[in-house]
């Protein structure tokens, strides 16, 4: 009982530690998705696939979402025309890239600044690589969802298909010829319901842009991503606490101290918890007595990558293939970093 | 989209969903205010965080009161609520808002607790500081030995651990009592625990305390007032790592003079700077 009562308290003090960084980065994500134009973020972007996978990972610093916002950000990018190199590292580094990220990931580990350097570091490192991995397919089209990769074909097709939303009427004029479903009745013209994803209903520019109505829109995104990730943490801060309270130390403290097996058992945790970013710092805490720091690090790096919840939502994106290819690459990447760490850091 | 995302909610159950929501949000709103305001926040997280949490209790009070008045509008124009927009859901509709509920009353009704000496024992109490946390602060030399609280005396032997230099200073320190299976029967551990960022990651210290009778007097996880001396001691363990050594080592140890039993405090973490 009282180690029931012990569990409670830890999982108590993870989430209220926790909920003003989840409420802080649902807040900002919501807040930016309503008033940054990405029609000329994506256009000042570079071409060259480096370059690209540098500046896409870097956006992410613009945007602080965690994995789960992300996924709807990116594939908005791909659609709109942005490089794969660019798209896939927006998608792997801006759940690390960002403001409250870093701050959660500081406050946490405020005794060893190092982690959120090499969290960085090692994020940067892995979605630059892989973003220039995939430059290499130009045309995204076969990585994409079939659907999603229709939709591509027929915007291509558009001669005038713009890589800035002032332009989309050219698009809503030809909207009757062709297929799919549509709604009508939002705004002046049909929408195709692929496109339904939240931020892409708010970011149509053809709603009457009063402030009272974004500020309407601006409070549903926050409460329903609050709702969301809330959940999500419960279920991480319950899994961290009982780990931690039920597990007999002796089994913690020998898979912890190994160098590989640490880092092998921190990366599945992380896979499995599928913990946001904003708030997985916490997480990782509390095994920061008895795990290795390098496992720290692959905990706090391929997590926002890959884990189970973000592969659910990346498969409303990419092909099932791709999905392998990213986690495959992930994964290895962020193990030789972590065991590079252990080893020469 | 998602397998899950099918699961059409019944028309009655659209309608409770907003209401579920605002009840999540003012749930944790109340939950957050109320560990600020009765002090249980120090059970929880690290003062550096207080302002934070109470903050952040404020706005979810104030979103959920517009959500409530958002709402109540929606209501009053039937038929013209087809505002809601459709996230890409990770839970079937109504389970995210029902764990932040079922959370939130747990966390107002059942306090938290004070940890206690068996978690001591098993999170491995010593008396040095643990190597991951940060660094020893400097400390001003114009604390006097009395003066100095459990927590000041382990950051002093960690910044300079040669017992000899500590020999026959006063002490006067709280903590409560573990009884460590590897120290001899007239010794007691006076313990605190130490918080850097949130209970997740509290720390157990200890100063090994010689009594002149056995230790069963002072039964696990009483609160002490210790006033005494220090002294060096040989012991077969070492106090620093709380393990066997093969040969006797000297340490330092506190001798009591009069011990007194005491309330357990308000605030019985200490914290690290």
């Amino acid at each position: 009982m009282t180690q029931l009562h012990n569990a409670f308290t830890l999982f108590l003090s993870l989430l209220v530690e926790a909920f003003p960084f989840l409420l802080l980065g649902v807040s900002l994500s919501s807040a930016l998705l309503l008033f940054i134009d990405e029609g000329k973020l994506i256009a000042s972007l570079p071409k060259n696939p480096l370059l690209g996978a540098i500046a896409g990972s870097c956006i992410g610093f613009l945007f602080p979402v965690c994995e789960c916002g992300n996924v709807p950000v990116a594939r908005r990018f791909l659609m709109q025309g942005l490089p794969n190199s660019a798209a896939i590292g927006f998608l792997l580094a801006a759940p690390t890239i960002n403001p409250i990220v870093i701050w959660s990931t500081w406050v946490a580990f405020r005794g060893q600044p190092e982690i959120v350097f090499y969290r960085i570091l090692f994020s940067l490192i892995i979605a630059i690589t892989i973003g220039c991995i995939f430059s290499v397919q130009k045309d995204p089209r076969p990585m994409l969802q079939p659907l999603l990769a229709q939709r591509i074909t027929q915007l291509s097709r558009q001669p005038r298909f713009a890589r800035s939303r002032k332009q989309e009427p050219n698009l809503k004029e030809s909207m009757l010829l062709q297929s799919g479903t549509f709604l009508l009745g939002t705004g002046n013209g049909p929408m195709r319901l692929d496109e339904m994803s939240a931020a892409t209903l708010t970011l149509t520019r053809d709603q009457p842009s009063v402030m009272g109505r974004r500020l309407k829109l601006f409070i549903e995104n926050v409460t329903q991503e609050l709702r969301e990730l809330g959940g999500m943490l419960i279920l991480g801060s319950a899994i961290a606490a009982c780990l931690q309270v039920f597990v007999p130390r002796e089994i913690v403290l020998s898979l912890g101290q190994g160098t590989i097996s640490s880092i092998l058992a921190m990366m599945l945790l992380a896979a499995i918890v599928s913990i946001c970013s904003t708030v997985d710092a916490f997480f990782a805490l509390s095994f920061a007595s008895t795990f290795t720091t390098s496992s720290l690090l692959g905990f706090l790096v391929f997590g926002p990558m890959i884990d189970i919840k973000a592969i659910g939502l990346m498969l409303s994106i990419f092909q099932p293939r791709m999905i392998v290819y990213l986690f495959a690459l992930a994964a290895q990447l962020t193990f030789i970093l972590a065991l590079f760490h252990s080893y020469f850091l | 989209m998602n397998v899950l995302s099918k699961l059409k909610p019944s028309p009655k159950l659209k309608f409770l969903l907003p209401g579920l929501d605002i009840l999540a949000i003012l749930a944790w709103g109340a939950l957050l205010f109320k560990s600020w305001v009765t002090g249980q926040l120090k059970l929880l997280i690290h003062p550096n965080y207080f302002l934070l949490v109470f903050v952040t209790s404020i706005f979810l009070i104030i979103l959920g009161g517009v959500k409530t008045w958002l709402w109540i509008q929606s209501l009053r124009q039937k038929g013209n609520n087809g505002e809601t927009v459709q996230h890409i859901s990770i839970f079937p509709p109504g389970w995210g808002s029902c764990l932040l509920i079922i959370a939130a009353i747990a966390g107002l009704t059942i306090p938290p607790t004070i940890f206690d000496s068996q978690v001591a024992l098993q999170r491995g109490v010593s008396d040095s500081l643990p190597i991951t946390q940060r660094e020893t602060q400097s400390f001003s030399v114009n604390i006097k030995p009395e003066e100095r609280s459990l927590i000041d005396w382990i950051r002093t032997l960690n910044a300079y651990p040669e017992p000899d230099a500590y020999q026959g200073q006063k002490a006067n320190v709280t903590g409560f009592v573990v009884h460590s299976p590897l120290l001899p029967d007239d010794y007691i551990l006076l313990t605190r625990f130490i918080i850097s960022c949130c209970a997740v990651d509290a720390y157990p210290v200890g100063l090994p305390v010689k009594l002149e009778r056995d230790r069963s007097n002072y039964p696990p996880d009483t609160w002490l007032r210790i006033e005494g001396e220090m002294m060096t001691e040989t012991l077969a363990i070492d106090t620093q790592t709380m393990q066997e050594t093969p040969t006797q080592k000297r340490q330092l140890v506190l001798s009591a003079n009069s011990i007194t039993t005491i309330p357990t405090p308000d605030d019985p973490y200490g914290y690290s700077n």
